[in-house]
């Protein structure tokens, strides 16, 4: 049975109504060893660490059609207008009005989006690069999206994501889609959980009308991994060469193809206490499961 | 009433079309299409028109199975057999 609001508070989780999680003590604890373990997976790419902003500029995300594709899902940074007018305006107001929100609060124009997932970082930031081989990277940011409702530890509109990512050629984000499917099917029973993969597709809006969810359809590059019948808590992506193209990557003078493995930290949170219940003695030691998995494959950073 | 080949030749004939120019030299009916980028998501929707006009049925987008559109043959297993190609 599924730990009560109460027994997830006593741990560590702070649940805010907008969505959002804060992280205290045991809770917070094993939210680290699961990172640790994400990054030590990623050593079997010898990945490189990256970290990045909390935003993008909407003019990076339309190279690759995101706000076309997930206009319901995107959150964005904004500021007050700087005019010294606007400014006066809004403190001759109450400031917050009794809903909560902002009262005559006049917006800078809306140009930087919050980071949707945690990869997009990765493509932006190399904008025109010519590589000189495959890059593997792995990035941990918060991670922005509009939802219908939020469930704690489940569904949040800020969340954190761990990826790994590959460009490269084709066959190298094949070979590296591989690798880590074998990766994680080693690591989930040593986690003590036993997700099913499924192909999925992304949360498009009017999806019908969008030829890369019509994509995802017929030629599966999305596949999750499901805890308890509907949680995601994993995926592997292939791209192709979708963002090598939006953000002019090349090697060998061709579109950059990619690929990458998304965790979403605070679902692990929820897997994992629902497993082993709220006592940390009962947890198991991610971060030796994924050293374990490394050493059966051969493979990975000391 | 459009026979297979009629089908197949259609369906051949458009996707050489739509692949870069030299591109199609290692093109055949087995050619896994999306996979190898012979197709990508933009040629999506004109594709669906295409097998629709050709089987001469409706193509409802939540049915669309993967292992129905991976190749030429794979297509001509699924459509020209399902409307009034025979």
């Amino acid at each position: 049975m599924s730990p009560s609001p109460a027994e997830l508070a006593r741990i560590g989780l702070s649940w805010q109504p907008s969505g959002q999680a804060a992280l205290r003590g045991p809770l917070l604890a094993l939210a680290e060893d699961c990172d640790r373990a994400f990054v030590r997976l990623a050593g079997l790419w010898r990945a490189r660490e990256e970290r990045h902003p909390c935003s993008l500029p909407a003019e990076r995300l339309q190279r690759v059609g995101y706000l076309r594709s997930f206009p319901h899902q995107a959150s964005f940074a904004a500021r007050l207008s700087p005019e010294e007018a606007d400014l006066e305006a809004f403190l001759d107001g109450p400031v917050v009005d009794e809903h909560g929100a902002l009262a005559q609060a006049r917006l800078s124009p809306l140009s930087e989006v919050l980071t949707p997932a945690a990869c997009y970082h990765v493509f932006s930031d190399r904008l025109g690069h010519s590589l000189a081989g495959p890059e593997f990277v792995t990035t941990r940011n918060s991670c922005f999206r509009r939802e219908r409702e939020y469930v704690p530890l489940r569904r949040l509109s800020g969340f954190t994501m761990r990826e790994v990512v590959c460009l490269g050629t084709g066959a190298d984000t094949a070979e590296f889609l591989r690798l880590a499917r074998e990766a994680l099917e080693l690591f989930f029973p040593l986690a003590g959980l036993e997700p099913q993969w499924h192909p999925a597709t992304d949360p498009f809006f009017r999806p019908r009308e969008n030829p890369r969810y019509l994509l995802q359809r017929v030629d599966p590059v999305k596949y999750e991994a499901i805890y308890g019948g509907d949680l995601a808590i994993a995926s592997t992506n292939r791209h192709h060469d979708h963002f090598g193209t939006g953000f002019g990557l090349t090697l060998d003078g061709r579109p950059v193809h990619s690929a990458c493995v998304a965790f979403g930290l605070e679902r692990w949170l929820f897997a994992l206490t629902d497993r082993h219940g709220t006592d940390p003695e009962r947890w198991p030691s991610l971060e030796a499961a994924a050293a374990k998995v490394c050493a059966e494959l051969g493979g990975g950073a000391p | 009433m459009r026979s297979e080949q009629e089908f197949r030749d259609q369906l051949r004939s458009w996707i050489r079309s739509k692949s870069g120019e030299g591109e199609t030299a290692a093109l055949t009916d087995g050619t896994a299409l999306f996979e190898e980028r012979y197709l990508r998501s933009v040629h999506l929707p004109e594709l669906l028109l295409l097998l629709e006009r050709l089987c001469g049925e409706p193509i409802d987008v939540e049915e669309l199975s993967p292992r129905d559109f991976r190749s030429i043959d794979a297509m001509v297993r699924r459509y020209a057999r399902s409307g009034v190609a025979s």
